[in-house]
């Protein structure tokens, strides 16, 4: 079954109703988005929008870390027992993290590793995890580092 | 906000599950233990108050922010 979304980027998308994914606890900063839809940039882009569903407005550009960090190591069980994915394997789970571009600076573009968005693809759930104490910077920059 | 005051090895319940001990106090620097379940979150504010910010900056890319960052990236693999 297909939704349509109204996005203030991309006008009005037409997803399917199973790939919308519920965050309980939205996104840091915004609590109240509970639902997101994640799809592709573009071809040959290593990022994907990760859009609000209740706000149009509202879209993240997150990419896998693994592709500029590739021993990229988060503990998840945590996470994951706080959403009660008690079953969950690790084919069910994804990890994308937070871009950041400064406005008018697109070779600053950063990641920020300390916050990654854990997705249980097969519950088509996410949450926003707090890495508290890693080597990993909130402002990792990309540039330079495929 | 709740206020209470705590002696070095006196403890605060919050809930049925989370216990906060307050170890040590040196001078200014007051050391905590945590004791809670594996599914809550402990960490100092300071690392969430990060994460929501660099989301707020993170909320308002353009398409054509990102564009440009991908041909940027592209280049210099």
């Amino acid at each position: 079954m297909q939704v349509k979304i109204t996005t203030t980027r991309f006008g009005t998308i037409s997803v399917k109703k199973d790939k919308i994914i519920y965050m309980p606890s939205g996104m840091l900063g915004f609590p109240e988005r509970k639902h997101f839809v994640l799809f592709g940039h573009k071809e040959n882009s290593p990022f994907f929008w990760y859009q609000s569903v209740d706000d149009p407005s509202l879209a993240f550009v997150v990419t896998s870390p693994f592709l500029f960090v590739p021993d990229y190591n988060v503990e998840a069980d945590e996470a994951a027992k706080s959403m009660s994915w008690n079953d969950a394997d690790e084919n069910d789970l994804e990890l994308y993290v937070v871009a950041n571009i400064p406005k008018g600076e697109p070779d600053k573009i950063t990641a920020n590793l300390i916050g990654p968005i854990l997705i249980n693809i097969r519950k088509r759930q996410a949450v926003q995890m707090v890495i508290p104490s890693s080597p990993y910077s909130h402002k990792f920059p990309l540039a330079g580092r495929n | 906000m709740l206020v209470i005051t705590r002696k070095p090895g006196e403890r605060i319940m919050i809930g049925d599950d989370i216990v906060v001990t307050v170890i040590e106090v040196k001078g200014s620097l007051v050391k905590l233990g945590v004791d809670a379940p594996k599914s809550i979150s402990i960490h100092r504010q300071e690392i969430s108050d990060r994460i929501r910010k660099q989301n707020l900056e993170a909320s308002g890319i353009d398409v054509s922010d990102l564009n440009m960052a991908v041909a940027i990236l592209n280049k210099t693999q």
